[in-house]
């Protein structure tokens, strides 16, 4: 119970520390929200109308009294409304989280399937083609921009095959595509994951007790290392879980999706911070979560880690 | 009982049921794609305004023709009183889309509203106050005196609108059936609105990359996409549609910052406006056409043009301010080199493209420059702390020149960048200021640009060109007004 406890006032201090050295940062930011609203929307406008919006933003004030007064309204789900388009920043983010998710999520899904699945046969016949497979997609994953990935999926589905109706479909063929695009960019290094938990276990002494007894080679690699293979993807899944929230924006921007993603570039764009402070906080939140979930994966799987 | 009401609601029922009767439903659908879409539908909140018209959705009192004047729109007339204040008279059956009729009272609550909640709607005469006089008239107060009360309310934060409990109705053109904050837009004709017969039913679809709009259209699965990047346009060729070019009323300029000591000189600075070639730009660019003044051509009060390309006579007035040209080809006066840097800011790419032929034209005539790339426009062009400043700027959103050449060239006014004064050009803003006959107006906004033009404390250099893919459904759609007026009540299907 201490110790739960201890863990819950360490997470909210650094949780904290996060939220409030990103408000400093975004205010070091070159570019002034009022300056860059005005420009956007062609407002000549005058001392005046520029003091008003500060005023209305909450922009006025103190740095410090600045952030408390946030803090106090991120705290009691006041979250006040976005400088760009006026709307309420939680409803924006209600509307908006499920794509993101949609994305994220299957695209970590095929992932994690085709990773785990491609992971346990390259181990199975290291340099066979497989392995060579996984290698180029991991390599493919590091060096490829995702953008013209995106582009070039779109160009070839959806203009010339014309497959899938990518920007102009009902809302599974416009999650489709920027799902595949997320999953080819984690399916080589999840396979790689995979590979080495697998390889680990024909290494040791009870897989070659158990090829002895006559099991098949691809048999006892599954037999021994499933598991091994799943706790290495899922110590490496942890980090990859945490970006998912906010870290789909390309996939969003090719393929015209009103992910959440999408409208934190723009609000970056736009220096509103209205929008990008509840977001750092939550993102802070979520990796929270998704490290500490992962953690309990592991001890389901592993009692040792326990 | 109120009976106002009753001869308008009868003419909107008669004109519902003349819809009703002629049973030519629009047949058609078309799918427009744009980089921008309205993020809410209320015009109190942030942009809204601007995009709600620019989508056909809601209107003005007055709007900026393609002409570039402002003209009558929901409004028949406005004219000034003895007292400041004006009088706006409303134009004669003219219905929001639930079919309710657009009555002084209900124009006033909801400009009230806005004034009240949106900055913008407060940027250029202060807060405005409506109040009906009867159901087909308002009077305007303005919290500063103004002479071109309809050019402001053309302005994008005055859309006419009527609150129905939480749900806002507009006149525009088209009505809202489903809305995607930041997705897509569902739209039908406003069955109310003249012609409605005419119209597509329009799906209204936000895609942000301007190459994934791109590769929407050769899909075809967009009937319009609206301001492709201009490096797509050969890759559409032989695609199913075309694609049109228009010029915007966006201006791209070079501010001059006459508080430094080599721009002090009106010589130089002349030099500086005359070495540089539009036209180059505009190749650098790949659209767009050489600016002749503050204005694209398009406004009534634009200058003449062309303005002159006159490297020689650059060079000529640079020897005549003193400065010599030296071994190296740099200039110098009294030992000091004539070296100059040029501010642009990525948001605007062009800009940055155009500093490398900014820079290749002003050594050309002996002038050593260096490049620099800021994300804070804004602030650095406030603090003057700069010798040339690349500038995008829309000089005439509401049809009007006066807020520009005020803002921008009046002493100590709050956008004066250049730090350029001039006691004529005040008095002749004043002049602008106090005029109310539109032709007296562009004469002095014609004159004011001579001034500037002669002073050159800017150079104005290019209006730019934005591009348009068309389907053969909307193949007679003609675009203009920059991204103000996209969908408007002539946007109908090519039989």
């Amino acid at each position: 119970m201490a110790a739960s406890a201890h863990m819950l006032g360490r997470l909210t201090l650094s949780w904290l520390a996060v939220v409030a050295a990103a408000f400093l940062l975004l205010r070091l930011m070159p570019g002034d929200p009022v300056e860059v609203f005005l420009s956007h929307v062609n407002i000549s406008a005058g001392p005046e109308t520029v003091a008003a919006y500060r005023v209305q933003w909450g922009l006025d004030g103190s740095v410090a009294g600045q952030f408390l007064r946030w803090l106090g309204g991120f705290l009691t789900f006041d979250w006040g409304v976005s400088y760009q388009t006026g709307r309420p920043v939680a409803t924006d983010f209600a509307a908006r989280v499920p794509y993101s998710a949609a994305i994220g999520f299957g695209g970590m899904s095929l992932a994690v399937i085709a990773g785990y699945a491609l992971g346990f046969l390259a181990a199975h016949h290291p340099d066979g083609v497989p392995d060579k497979l996984s290698r180029s997609l991991a390599v493919a994953g590091q060096a490829l921009p995702a953008f013209a990935v995106g582009l070039i999926l779109l160009w070839v589905l959806g203009v010339q095959l014309r497959w899938i109706d990518a920007l102009g479909g009902g809302s599974v063929e416009r999650i489709l595509l920027p799902a595949l695009l997320v999953a080819f960019f984690s399916i080589g290094s999840m396979s790689r994951l995979t590979r080495a938990g697998f390889l680990e276990v024909k290494s040791s002494p009870y897989f070659r007790t158990a090829l002895a007894k006559g099991l098949s080679p691809l048999g006892a690699l599954w037999h021994h290392g499933r598991v091994a293979g799943a706790l290495t993807l899922i110590a490496g899944l942890a980090p990859e879980l945490a970006w998912i929230v906010g870290g789909t924006a390309v996939a969003e921007i090719v393929f015209g999706v009103p992910g959440l993603s999408e409208r934190v570039v723009q609000a970056v764009n736009h220096r509103d911070y209205a929008i990008l402070q509840p977001y750092i906080a939550l993102v802070a939140i979520w990796m929270a979560v998704a490290l500490q979930g992962a953690r309990l994966l592991r001890r389901v799987f592993d009692p040792r880690v326990a | 009982m109120n009976y106002s009401y009753l001869p308008r609601t009868l003419a909107a029922a008669a004109v519902s049921g003349a819809m009703m009767a002629s049973a030519t439903v629009h047949a058609e659908e078309v799918t427009i794609g744009q980089t921008f879409l309205a993020s809410g539908l209320d015009p109190a909140e942030g942009s809204n305004g601007w995009a709600l018209v620019s989508h056909g959705i809601g209107e003005q009192l007055f709007r900026v023709s393609r002409d570039g004047e402002v003209v009558p729109n929901l409004a028949a007339s406005a004219t000034p009183n003895d007292d400041g204040t004006w009088t706006v008279e409303l134009a004669p059956d003219r219905f929001f889309s639930d079919g309710t009729p657009v009555t002084a009272e209900v124009v006033a609550t909801g400009l009230n509203r806005t004034g009240e909640a949106n900055p913008s709607a407060r940027a250029t005469a202060g807060l405005l106050t409506f109040s009906a006089v009867d159901s087909d008239t308002l009077t305007v107060a303005t919290e500063q005196p103004t002479t071109i009360l309809p050019s402001i309310l053309a302005e994008w934060a005055f859309p006419i609108y009527r609150l129905e409990g939480d749900e806002l109705i507009f006149t525009g053109p088209f009505a809202v059936e489903q809305f995607e904050p930041g997705g897509s837009i569902e739209m039908t004709p406003n069955k109310f609105y003249a012609d409605a017969e005419a119209r597509p039913d329009i799906t209204l679809r936000r895609i942000a990359d301007g190459q994934s709009l791109a590769l929407a259209f050769a899909a075809g699965e967009l009937d319009m996409a609206f301001n492709l990047p201009v490096e797509t346009l050969a890759m559409l060729e032989g695609k199913s549609g075309n694609t049109v070019s228009f010029p915007v009323a966006y201006q791209y300029m070079m501010w001059m910052n006459t508080r430094t000591p080599a721009l002090s000189d009106p010589r130089v600075r002349q030099a500086i406006d005359m070495a540089v070639s539009r036209e180059d730009l505009v190749t650098a660019a790949q659209a767009g056409v050489p600016a002749t003044g503050a204005f694209a051509e398009s406004y009534p009060f634009a200058a003449a043009g062309p303005l002159p390309y006159d490297p020689a006579g650059a060079a000529a007035l640079l020897d005549e301010a003193g400065w010599s040209l030296g071994e190296d080809g740099v200039r110098t006066r009294d030992g000091e080199r004539l070296e100059l840097v040029v501010y642009a800011y990525p948001q605007r790419p062009d800009l940055v493209t155009f500093q490398p032929v900014v820079r290749a034209a002003l050594a050309d005539i002996g002038i050593a420059v260096t490049t620099q790339v800021t994300e804070s426009p804004s602030e650095v062009a406030a603090s003057g702390e700069f010798d040339l400043f690349l500038w995008a700027q829309h000089t005439a959103p509401a049809g009007d020149p006066g807020l520009f050449l005020s803002l921008f060239f009046e002493t100590d006014a709050a956008r004066n960048y250049s730090g350029w004064s001039d006691a004529d050009y005040d008095a002749l803003i004043a002049e602008l200021r106090a005029a109310g006959d539109p032709k007296a107006r562009i004469d002095l906004a014609q004159r004011a640009q001579e001034m500037i033009a002669d002073a050159a404390p800017v150079a104005f250099l290019v209006t730019p060109e934005w591009h348009v893919g068309l389907s053969p459904a909307l193949a007679a759609y003609e675009p203009w007004g920059s991204d103000y007026y996209v969908i408007r009540p002539d946007l109908g299907v090519a039989q």
